[in-house]
């Protein structure tokens, strides 16, 4: 039978992440994954992600899968594709689909990063060709370059729910709505100002109530809810789509470890059935361990990380290392996934409702129900200062594990400080160059450069900008604000790309001086 | 698991037609019959109705079914006992599951 | 791809991405209509930029699927593939002169 130190389910971030670990302290490592290509979701997600530099954060997805891969080759890590694990049996003994074979192999340890399915739910005719899951979305645009659909409806305001609908805009799709049965929105503040700034309208305490078609579809009607789930009569609406698109969760994939006899709990804050384990990720069957999703959904940032220290407890478990460096290897690596787990949507707060910020300033009540901060609501943050000249106004408003726009500004204007879930800050004697490298560099695209009288009555608004056809200088078109809607005419002044912004685009618009607080998107003149 | 629960009389719902096994097809109002005719646990449930037993294997209908289930019980679907974890973890022909080979 | 039709739901150029990288075009046919697509690429990607989106109509209820997760795990988008039903067209590759049929209940043929 063929042997390994240890065998890794599943090339996604964690999986990965556990072999190369392993690999590097001297253990002969395979990883076996059914799909045909490796990286788990990792190639989809076409965002920059969160977090700070050893999260890598404002790298884009695709390109920390990139990384990772070369990391995995550059260690020696065996990675098998096409390969189907079928069971995971006493003393370790995997079978695994390659082929048209059942082929045996035996583990010292096993490392399970099974990742995660996604939830769906049903409504009448649901399952009618037309209703896709997000993730199938995300697949069939990011990956395989085409649009599931024309015009979309998303379920869902998670942070997948969100990200998609802005991809599918970034494809070149319409998204007609965007609807949630909670009351408010789930994913982040910043995500969802995005989508909201592109005129997509937010129907929070709202649901399905069926979609419309007979071969495929071609309409939903939603409804509101009431505080016990049933739709208030009279509430329905109706939205002509062929696609409507399903966030709403995701569950653990630990059949697996099931099988394997690891002891399992009922973890509703984990997403589901999840094996017990402990905080290097060993589960109760001594040598199998669990990494990423399959052990509780959170990021793949966070994924990453437990794939590293599974790796490295492997390793200790085989004597390849000693109890001692185990803990100073680990400790980094659990710090960094303690800071990523901090802020109002870590683990701990958890279906909690947040109202204000760690800092004490009131969370905006119109961006958790229509995804956009008020203008009323705005100056309390701290990010957003009012100024003549030149400057930055940051619209971040809720406490998440972000800090790269600290680290962009040289001139040290904005400012997080230790903590890396506080809200930036503005410091006004600060000079501003207006090099627009911390508006590239923030992952939920909240900042923005602001200038007033720039000629008599006029400002500049620089905003980031990720969209196709690029506007060019001279261009007329309108502004829209934070909610979408059309407040003004704007001559675009300038187009800025540059390979540090990452494809995160700086258009400069030029607006009337009273909408210099509200201009926060552009839209071009139809043709 | 506690066998002598009353449910009541089963109540047909406006909603008991709609599809919940995508792939065995399977309905709502299925599912909830076959509680009120004592079938209390996931492994029960797939055994009598087939459903999670297509080609997804339950992948999508799992939690769903877990969900209407614990409801029919008046349950927290994280009390509901969940179906065993066995091989082939994905559906594979009969012919690969034949071919077995000690080295690959 | 100019002969898929206006139907074609290609992103050829993407704000993020970029361009697309030229692909070599395979002809295959679905239920006898001859179609192309991107060697390679998923045959359900293919389908869906030459319109096609029922790929199957369910057993029991004579109902139409189509692609529902796109990673090979809900097996809805299942279709009969060179003469093999069950074959799952978000996960396979597009082949030079595969035959694609729609699938009825587990085969290709409607049932009267």
């Amino acid at each position: 039978m063929n042997r390994y130190d240890v065998i890794v389910v599943g090339a996604g971030p964690a999986g990965l992440s556990a072999a190369i670990e392993a690999a590097k302290l001297g253990l002969k490592a395979i990883v076996f994954d059914e799909n045909a290509k490796p990286g788990g979701q990792l190639f989809k997600q076409i965002h920059k992600f969160f977090g700070s530099k050893e999260h890598k954060a404002k790298v884009r997805g695709f390109k920390i899968g990139e990384e990772l891969l070369q990391e995995a080759s550059k260690n020696g890590v065996e990675v098998v594709l096409n390969a189907i694990v079928t069971g995971l049996y006493m003393d370790k003994e995997v079978t695994v689909k390659q082929d048209d074979k059942i082929v045996h192999y035996k583990g010292d340890t096993v490392i399970i990063a099974t990742g995660a399915s996604e939830n769906m739910v049903p409504f009448e005719g649901w399952t009618l060709p037309g209703v896709i899951g997000a993730g199938a979305a995300q697949t069939m645009m990011n990956l395989h370059r085409t649009r599931p659909g024309e015009k979309v409806l998303m379920l869902g305001s998670g942070n997948v729910g969100l990200v998609v609908s802005y991809q599918l805009l970034q494809a070149g799709c319409e998204v007609a709505a965007l609807v949630d049965a909670a009351p408010r929105v789930g994913g982040y503040g910043v995500h969802a100002a995005k989508v909201a700034r592109c005129g997509v309208p937010f129907y929070l305490s709202h649901t399905i109530i069926k979609a419309e078609g007979t071969d495929c579809v071609t309409g939903v009607t939603i409804g509101e809810v009431d505080s016990s789930w049933k739709i208030i009569p009279g509430s329905e609406k109706h939205f002509d789509v062929d696609t409507i698109c399903l966030a709403v969760g995701l569950s653990p994939m630990s059949q697996l470890a099931k099988m394997a006899g690891c002891e399992m709990e009922e973890n509703p804050l984990k997403g589901g059935t999840v094996p017990i384990c402990d905080e290097y990720g060993e589960t109760s069957v001594k040598g199998i361990f669990v990494a990423g999703d399959v052990s509780g959904i959170e990021e793949a940032s966070s994924a990453m990380i437990e794939g590293r220290i599974a790796g490295i407890a492997a390793a200790r478990s085989l004597g390849y290392i000693d109890e001692e460096a185990l803990k100073e290897k680990s400790k980094e690596l659990e710090a960094a996934l303690g800071s990523l787990r901090q802020g109002m949507f870590g683990p701990g707060s958890k279906g909690k409702e947040i109202i204000q910020t760690e800092e004490g300033y009131e969370i905006s009540k119109s961006l958790l129900t229509k995804g956009y901060i008020a203008e009323d609501e705005i100056f309390r943050y701290p990010g957003v200062t009012k100024k003549t000249g030149l400057h930055p106004v940051i619209e971040c408003s809720q406490n998440i594990p972000c800090n790269p726009c600290q680290d962009a500004c040289r001139k040290g204007c904005i400012k997080i400080g230790e903590n890396i879930t506080s809200l930036p800050v503005v410091d006004q004697d600060s000079e501003c160059t207006g090099c627009g490298l911390c508006v590239a560099s923030c992952s939920g695209q909240c900042i923005f450069l602001v200038e007033d009288g720039i000629e008599e009555g006029y400002s500049a608004v620089t905003m980031p900008y990720e969209f196709l056809p690029l506007p060019r200088k001279g261009d007329m078109g309108a502004a829209l604000d934070r909610s979408g809607t059309k407040v003004c005419e704007a001559e675009v002044l300038e187009v800025r790309v540059a390979k540090a912004f990452d494809h995160t685009n700086l258009l400069t618009i030029k607006v009337p001086a009273d909408m210099t607080m509200k201009a926060r998107f552009y839209v071009g003149q139809e043709v | 698991m506690e066998r002598s629960i009353d449910l009541g009389t089963f109540v047909p719902e406006p909603d008991d037609d709609m599809l919940i096994c995508r792939c065995e097809e399977i309905t709502k109002g299925e599912i909830r019959q076959a509680v009120h005719d004592g079938m209390f646990t996931i492994e029960e449930i797939r055994r009598w109705l087939r459903a999670g037993m297509g080609l997804c294997q339950g992948q999508t209908c799992g939690k769903l079914v877990k969900g209407i289930v614990a409801k029919e019980l008046k349950m927290s679907p994280w009390k509901i006992e969940p179906a065993t974890s066995r091989a082939p973890m994905r559906p594979v022909e009969m012919r690969i599951m034949g071919n077995e080979q000690l080295e690959g | 791809m100019e002969k898929e039709g206006k139907q074609s739901m290609r992103v050829e150029n993407h704000p993020i991405l970029g361009e697309a990288e030229s692909q070599t075009v395979v002809t295959f046919t679905c239920d006898g209509k001859v179609m192309q697509g991107y060697e390679g690429e998923p045959i359900a990607m293919a389908l869906r930029n030459a319109g096609v989106l029922v790929h199957r109509h369910t057993k029991k209820q004579d109902k139409p699927r189509g692609v529902f997760c796109a990673i090979g795990r809900c097996t809805d988008c299942v279709m009969v593939v060179d003469g093999i039903p069950n074959i799952r067209t978000c996960v396979t590759p597009l082949k030079e002169g595969m035959v694609v049929q729609t699938q009825y209940g587990h085969s290709e043929k409607k049932e009267a």
